[in-house]
């Protein structure tokens, strides 16, 4: 644990525009952390600064238990992916993989047959067997993927950064790709901080999961635990499955505009107030079956629905125009025919919505 | 718009425009066939002949017309221009370079660059000849003019390389540098390769510019002469056709070295639209 990477109090601005406010984490060896953020969170930004190609305005970022401030990009053994894979353009697919091994400062491989066989490893490991002499124009955007993780690899890093690695990835590709980076992380032992803007892409990479909100680290836990108890009411919004009401706590009931929410448990403690309900624990009810015991429950008109394969996504509108969304997964329900402009029941336990207050 | 007449108006117009840009060369070139060695620089051409390329050469018996004294000015002139060529584009590509990123007084340094190329030329050459009698320097095409040369193209060699770097995606540099990679190795492996079709076009224009400078080397080149003045200096005595045959040799020279560019143009263009291709499927 202290050998591996760890930030406290980043900061960085431009200008006006706080990118890190402050950052604080620690991040153990040979694990495969996500790190959630919409756009504008400063994930980006963490991620260039950890690798040493923005310096920050202040806090530090320690590394294999040495300070890394003022330590060149070069000098840091982070290996880096970039999100349009930045391969040299001017070298074949073995040369562009080569080239660090060649050029690095640090124990340079000289010998032309260890080199090939460094070369050769990891070019077997990524599946790219055959494609060696090739321009880096010739192959697929997936094959320019694995080009530009093997050139990272292939160097032995202990920490490897990856930025949206997967974005510019259609999204078939992106689904098996999203195997493999696992795959290869857990035979190499390397650590990855692997940045994205897709909840179900960190939930799904990340043993752990790091969400930044503005700048600063809203939750850093297992995915499971992100998902079920998110740990203020932004970092449900950026989990993209919740419907949250604003409002307060009023004795035991949560009151959302017109609306009360019956609350199970304690309310957790937070800057804003929030009742929180993922979308696919709501139950679609007709409007005469009011939510009974340890239920809580809005009454809601039908708006329209979107079909998705495994699931279909319902929108309601409820008073004041809020819009409420109900997803049912379609192995565990027929899906109802609702009639549009009609109101209805939606119900859910109020055990499993989270409270902040 | 009615294309049916704008598009035959507009290549009338292209036409006429191309005539009159290349209608003076094209004069000299009928004129450097003149007959000699009594032949004058004026039509009618009395009769065909190449007398003053020979003439040039050295081929034709002595006359009365002295051979153009342009043997060690062609060679001072090309050495210049060479010198020119290589510190006006390493100054160029270094100093974009710098511009990168930016720093205190980029605003001020940027218009000093660019003054060089803004300046008028005589008064730059007239200072320089004051300047260096004060110092008590000599004046010499290898030291006082080249060095009003590389004021004159090294702006050119900087802008160019500045809209070079714009484009130029810097990913690639910290992708190199994250694998361990110093900067310097970073910019002879990776930058370099990349950059070196707008390194080559800076070139060229550090080259031409500097051949036929006169301006400020009228001034400031001392006893011995480049090119352009060495001509010029046969115009005030009499004009023959022999300036015509020897502007028709360089013409050649220059569309050679036009035509070594775009080979090498052309190799690396090739090289740059895979880079293209890349980030269009990316």
């Amino acid at each position: 644990m202290a050998d591996g990477l760890r930030l406290e109090g980043l900061s960085k601005h431009y200008g006006d525009n706080i990118a890190l406010a402050d950052v604080s984490l620690s991040v153990p060896d040979d694990t495969y952390i996500s790190v959630l953020g919409p756009s504008g969170s400063g994930k980006t930004v963490l991620l260039r600064v950890i690798a040493g190609f923005e310096q920050p305005d202040g806090g530090t970022v320690q590394f294999g238990g040495e300070r890394l401030d003022g330590v060149p990009a070069h000098r840091r053994g982070i290996g880096f992916a970039f999100q349009n894979f930045a391969l040299f353009p001017h070298l074949s697919v073995r040369d562009n993989i080569a080239f660090g091994l060649m050029y690095r400062e640090r124990d340079p491989v000289i010998g032309q047959r260890a080199l090939r066989t460094k070369v050769e490893d990891i070019i077997e490991l990524v599946g790219l067997t055959g494609l060696a002499d090739r321009g880096v124009h010739q192959i697929s955007g997936g094959q320019r993927q694995r080009v530009a993780l093997a050139r990272t690899l292939v160097t032995e890093p202990r920490l490897v950064l990856l930025d949206e690695p997967l974005g510019a990835l259609d999204a078939n590709l992106r689904g098996r790709m999203r195997g493999e980076l696992r795959a290869i992380r857990q035979r190499l032992g390397v650590t990855f901080l692997h940045v994205t803007g897709s909840e179900s892409e960190a939930l799904a990479m990340g043993d752990r999961v790091i969400v930044l909100d503005r700048g600063r680290v809203g939750q850093f836990d297992s995915p499971d635990t992100v998902y079920n108890q998110p740990a203020s009411p932004s970092v449900a919004r950026f989990l993209n499955c919740y419907n949250i009401f604003a409002g307060r706590l009023e004795g035991g009931r949560f009151v959302a505009g017109q609306a009360a929410f019956a609350t199970g448990g304690t309310p957790r403690a937070a800057a804003e107030s929030a009742y929180c309900i993922r979308q696919d624990l709501i139950q679609i009810r007709s409007s005469e079956s009011p939510p009974r015991d340890g239920e809580a429950g809005i009454l809601a008109s039908f708006v329209t629905s979107e079909y998705s394969g495994a699931s279909v996504q319902y929108f309601f509108e409820a008073d004041g125009g809020r819009g409420v969304e109900v997803e049912a997964h379609l192995g565990h329900r027929r899906p109802e025919e609702l009639m549009p402009r009609q109101p209805y029941n939606l119900v859910w336990n109020a055990e499993q919505a989270v409270v902040f207050g | 718009m009615n294309s049916a007449i704008v598009k035959p108006a507009l290549a009338v117009y292209t036409g006429l425009f191309i005539l009159f840009l290349y209608a003076p060369f094209i004069v000299l070139g009928i004129l450097s066939f003149q007959t000699g060695p009594e032949g004058g620089p004026q039509f009618p051409i009395q009769e065909w002949s190449t007398y003053w390329y020979r003439h040039i050469l050295g081929l034709t018996p002595p006359s009365r017309i002295a051979p153009l004294p342009i043997g060690e000015a062609l060679i001072r002139s090309m050495v210049l221009a060479f010198m020119t060529m290589v510190v006006s584009t390493v100054l160029g590509v270094l100093s974009a370079q710098a511009f990168r990123k930016r720093f205190t007084g980029a605003g001020v340094v940027f218009y000093l660059i660019v003054l060089g190329m803004m300046v008028p030329g005589v008064l730059v050459g007239l200072g320089m000849a004051l300047v260096a009698n004060a110092l008590g320097i000599d004046r010499t095409w290898w030291g006082t003019a080249f060095a009003l040369h590389v004021v004159y193209t090294f702006p050119f060699a900087f802008l160019v390389m500045l809209a070079i770097f714009n484009r130029f995606d810097a990913s690639v540099e910290e992708a190199a540098w994250s694998l361990g990679v110093p900067p310097a190795r970073t910019f002879r492996r990776v930058t370099f390769p990349l950059i070196w079709p707008g390194v080559l076009s800076a070139m060229l224009f550090a080259f031409t510019l500097s051949y036929d400078e006169f301006a400020r080397t009228l001034f400031s080149s001392g006893r011995e002469l480049t090119l352009p003045l060495a001509i010029y200096g046969t115009f005030s005595v009499e004009i023959h056709p022999n300036v015509f045959a020897f502007g028709v040799l360089t013409t050649l020279f220059s569309f050679a070295l036009l035509a070594v560019y775009a080979i090498l143009m052309g190799i690396s263009v090739r090289r740059a639209r895979r880079l293209a291709i890349q980030e269009d499927i990316a």
